[in-house]
């Protein structure tokens, strides 16, 4: 906690959990096609860095750490809000969360990133009406026991 | 190589094995159940190994709680990537943000957890579902169940995360290890500290001007072992501050910067059809 000292190996252990937000958040950047999903890999990133950025701070007994993770908090919902709306704005263009469909803004003359149905991983096909759970039609009163209704007690 | 940079090695492995494991896409004839239960298994070990690296407190309650809010970081971080359904990514994310506010916590930066609690949770996350119900995939779309080259993606992310994290556990810190200490005393790691003890060596102009470099508005309320003695109304006090003199600039720079992603997002939002001259019409 805050009333322990805050030595090199604490430090350490904070660097190496930013390290690993940072590449799983990269990853999930390059590998991801759906733009919602690239977009909170790029937050993820940030929120690497603010790790990074407060333990760095808390060792060296300063609040400059703190307060550039305030900045990047301030950047990052600039940034959504926008890049939200921007999505939005294409996904009313194309009617699709795709980003292989706007490939075309890239460099000229690269070869086209090609969508191959056999390497998208199985749909799990849903269960139909047949698996529903079937309730008694309203209306219509359950079987009792054969105990008349001036009998029961429930 | 040493006993360290073995465990980097063998978390590095388990995580990319895992994660590319349990990425959406099709794993030769392997059914996708067995695929993700062994992917599954192997990013549970990377977490693992990974914990086994950290060195928190020797304190029991704040070490289980580090070793806590780390696990569920590593752990969030691996199913958020990997989530086919985009709203469960979101989730997760959520999930990751609460870890690292969290840490955060026990770091001393109460103000920030708080903070980043309420803005990244309750409302940049809270936005992304919105605009993921505006578009409804559903996780069945071709996209989401495709990843993009996941083999080299994979490769080269966590060849960084190798290379980051060797070359955090090979500088110093550990007994018998190759590697340096920070040099000095413990004391002068602060940056307070370090620069008092600097002045005090040179003449009055430089120990003037490296005093005004590190005020003590920009220090933390540590005492001499470098321990925040309590977590009174003295925290935001003293980050208010430091931010509103130090930091002033970055301020109102930031200020004006939301000013402007407010309008330009209601600017994109609202599109308006373009203004055309009526045909037959000559100035």
């Amino acid at each position: 906690m805050a009333s322990e000292p805050f030595g090199f190996d604490l430090l350490t252990s904070y660097l190496i959990l930013g390290a690993a937000l940072l590449a799983l958040g990269m990853l999930g950047f390059l590998t991801r096609r759906n733009l919602i999903v690239m977009f909170l890999s790029a937050e993820m990133m940030l929120q690497g860095v603010s790790l990074t950025l407060v333990g760095f701070g808390r060792y060296h007994g300063t609040w400059t750490g703190q307060v550039l993770t305030i900045m990047i908090l301030t950047v990052a919902a600039c940034e959504a809000a926008i890049a939200l709306v921007l999505v939005l704005v294409l996904y009313n263009r194309r009617h699709s969360l795709d980003v292989s469909l706007w490939q075309d803004i890239r460099d000229p003359g690269q070869p086209p990133v090609v969508d191959r149905p056999e390497e998208a991983e199985p749909l799990e096909p849903s269960r139909g009406p047949e698996t529903y759970p079937q309730l008694t039609t309203a209306g219509i009163e359950p079987a009792h026991p054969s105990l008349s209704t001036t009998e029961r007690r429930d | 190589m040493s006993d360290q940079a073995w465990l980097v090695t063998l978390a590095v492995v388990l995580g990319g094995a895992g994660t590319s494991l349990l990425l959406p896409h099709r794993q030769g004839t392997t059914k996708a159940r067995t695929a993700h239960f062994v992917g599954g298994i192997l990013s549970i070990l990377f977490a693992v190994v990974t914990l086994w690296l950290l060195r928190p407190t020797p304190g029991v309650l704040s070490g289980l709680f580090f070793y806590l809010f780390a696990a569920s970081s590593v752990l969030g971080a691996v199913l958020m990537v990997t989530s086919v359904n985009p709203v469960h990514s979101a989730l997760w994310f959520a999930a990751v943000v609460l870890a690292t506010t969290g840490l955060f916590v026990l770091a001393g930066a109460q103000f920030l957890a708080a903070s980043t609690v309420i803005i990244y949770a309750g409302a940049i996350i809270v936005t992304f579902l919105f605009v993921i119900m505006l578009a409804q995939s559903r996780g069945t779309a071709l996209y989401d169940r495709t990843a993009r080259f996941p083999s080299r993606a994979t490769v080269s992310c966590f060849a960084l995360l190798w290379a980051l994290l060797y070359s955090l556990v090979m500088v110093g810190g550990r007994e018998g290890e190759a590697g340096t200490r920070p040099t000095g005393e413990p004391g002068l790691v602060r940056m307070g500290r370090m620069v008092d003890a600097a002045g005090q060596q040179h003449p009055e102009q430089v120990a003037a001007v490296l005093s005004q470099a590190v005020p003590q508005r920009s220090r933390l309320s540590e005492n001499e072992e470098g321990v925040l003695p309590g977590v009174g109304p003295r925290h935001v006090a003293g980050l208010g501050g430091t931010l509103f003199t130090d930091h002033l600039i970055s301020v109102q720079v930031a200020g004006v910067l939301l000013f402007i992603a407010l309008v330009g997002a209601a600017a994109i939002a609202t599109p308006k059809l373009p203004v055309r001259p009526r045909p037959g019409l000559r100035d």
